[in-house]
C-alpha cells in the first residue's frame, strides 16, 4: 500500500511569503544539519565545495554609516503617511546591497538566477516519497 | 570570480575512463520509505536519487562527479528541495550540504551500520514533526523612526549631522549608526523572546538562530507537530497582522529539521 501524498513545493498557505531565496537556503543547509565527518572519516571524499561563507552579521563602520545615511534621509514630517508604499517596493531576500554580508561572488551571481530555477521547478509534479505499510497484515 | 567550469583535461577520452564518482548523501530516513523515480539531486545534469538501506534506516543518496566542485546555486537548492519535500511526508534527518562518501556500500558500512540505533531513535522522535523557520525583519523606516522617537541622543545626533557639512560629521555619523545598531539589537532580543514565548504552546522545539541581517527582529526555527501545523501557521498570521508594517514576517517551511538534528 502506498500513501497518497499532497503535492509538495509549499503551495497554498494564506499569507505566506512564497519560496525561499538563496540566502535562506544558505542559512539553512550550510551550517545546520548532521555533519557527516563527525561520524565517519574513512571514506569521506574530499570534494571541493565552492567557497561559501555562511553570512554573519558583523556590525561594521559601513553598517553604521549606512544607518546614519538612512536616518538622515528620513523625512520626519511626511513619515506618517505613505510608508507602506515605500516599503513594499523593497526587494525581498536574494540580492542585496554591496555592503551586505559575505556571500561570495559565485553565489551572489548565482542568486539572481535562483528565482528562475525555483520557478522552473515549481511546475514539476512534486511527490517524492511513499511509504510502504509498516506491518504486513 | 566567474562560474566557469572549463575542463582542464585535454579531451583525450580514447580509453573512456570511468567518471570519477562519489556518493552524495542527503539525509537519513526510515527503511520503509520509497522514493519516486523522478527524484533528482545535485549535479549537472541532476543525478537520480536512490535509497540504500540498513536495518530500520536508509540514506538518500545519488552519484556525484567528484571532479567538479559542488556548491552552485542549483546544487544548494536541489539539496534543500529534495529534503524538504521528503520531510513533508516522512521523517528525515538532513545532512549538512556537501557530504560525499566513496560508495553506497561505504554509506551503509560506515554511516548507517555504526549509528543505526541512534539514527533510528532520532527518526522516531521526528515522526510527525517538521521544521519551520520564522524570519522577521524590521522595516527600515519605521524602526529608524522608533529609534529617533525613543532615543534622545540619536535624535540630537541626527539634527547635528543635518546641520553640518558631511565632511565634518563622520564621527557623529559613525556614532549614530552604532547607537542605532545597539538599539535594534536590544529590540531584537526583546522581540525574539516574545516570539519564542508566543509559540511555545503550539511547537515542540525552538532554536534561536543568529541574525542574518542587521535589521532582523527574530530568526527562529521551530519544530512543529504536523497536527498543530495549522494552529502554528494561524499564530504566525496573527503575529504578522499585529506587527503590521513595522516588521516583515516570513515563514519558511515545512522543511527538514535541520536545526534539530545534533551530532
Amino acid at each position: 500500500m502506498t500513501v497518497a501524498v499532497p503535492p509538495a513545493g509549499g503551495g497554498g498557505l494564506p499569507g505566506r511569503s512564497s519560496g525561499s531565496g538563496l540566502a535562506d537556503v544558505i542559512d539553512t543547509i550550510l551550517d545546520k544539519g548532521l555533519v557527516i565527518d563527525a561520524y565517519v572519516r574513512v571514506s569521506l571524499v574530499g570534494i571541493e565545495i565552492l567557497t561559501i561563507d555562511v553570512r554573519v552579521v558583523i556590525a561594521s563602520v559601513d553598517t553604521y554609516l549606512r544607518f546614519a545615511e538612512a536616518v538622515n534621509r528620513l523625512d520626519l514630517a511626511s513619515q506618517k503617511q505613505g510608508l507602506p508604499d515605500l516599503l513594499s517596493s523593497a526587494p525581498q531576500s536574494v540580492a542585496r546591497g554591496k555592503t551586505k554580508g559575505v556571500v561570495q561572488g559565485v553565489l551572489e551571481a548565482a542568486g539572481e538566477k535562483l528565482q528562475d530555477i525555483r520557478e522552473s521547478y515549481a511546475d514539476e509534479p512534486a511527490p517524492r516519497t511513499r511509504r510502504r505499510r509498516r506491518e504486513e497484515d | 570570480m566567474t562560474g566557469s567550469t572549463r575542463q582542464s583535461g585535454t579531451g583525450d577520452r580514447a580509453g573512456a575512463p570511468p567518471r570519477n564518482t562519489g556518493c552524495y548523501v542527503y539525509g537519513i530516513l526510515p527503511e520503509d520509505v520509497e522514493i519516486s523515480e523522478d527524484a533528482v539531486g545535485v549535479g549537472d545534469p541532476p543525478a537520480r536519487v536512490t535509497i540504500v538501506r540498513h536495518g530500520e534506516i536508509g540514506a538518500l543518496i545519488s552519484d556525484v562527479d567528484v571532479d567538479r566542485p559542488l556548491g552552485r546555486a542549483q546544487d544548494l537548492v536541489a539539496h534543500e528541495r529534495l529534503l524538504d519535500e521528503v520531510a513533508a511526508e516522512v521523517p528525515v534527518l538532513p545532512l549538512r550540504f556537501g557530504a560525499v562518501m566513496t560508495t553506497p556500500e561505504a554509506v551503509v558500512e560506515e554511516l548507517l551500520a555504526p549509528h543505526h540505533d541512534s539514527f533510528a531513535a532520532a527518526l522516531k522522535q521526528m515522526e510527525g514533526r517538521t521544521q519551520y523557520v520564522l524570519k522577521a525583519r524590521y522595516a527600515e523606516q519605521p524602526v529608524l523612526l522608533e529609534v529617533l522617537t525613543e532615543n534622545a541622543e540619536a535624535k540630537a545626533l541626527r539634527e547635528r549631522i543635518r546641520q553640518l557639512p558631511e565632511e565634518v560629521t563622520r564621527n557623529e555619523r559613525i556614532r549614530l549608526g552604532e547607537l542605532i545598531t545597539q538599539i535594534i539589537a536590544a529590540k531584537r532580543e526583546a522581540d525574539t523572546r516574545a516570539v519564542v514565548e508566543r509559540f511555545e504552546s503550539c511547537t515542540v522545539g525552538t532554536v534561536v538562530r543568529d541574525p542574518s541581517h542587521e535589521r532582523d527582529a527574530a530568526h527562529v526555527a521551530f519544530l512543529v507537530e504536523n497536527d498543530r501545523a495549522a494552529d502554528f501557521e494561524r499564530a504566525v498570521g496573527e503575529l504578522r497582522s499585529e506587527w503590521g508594517d513595522r516588521v516583515d514576517v516570513r515563514l519558511l517551511g515545512p522543511m527538514a529539521p535541520y536545526d534539530f538534528v545534533t551530532t
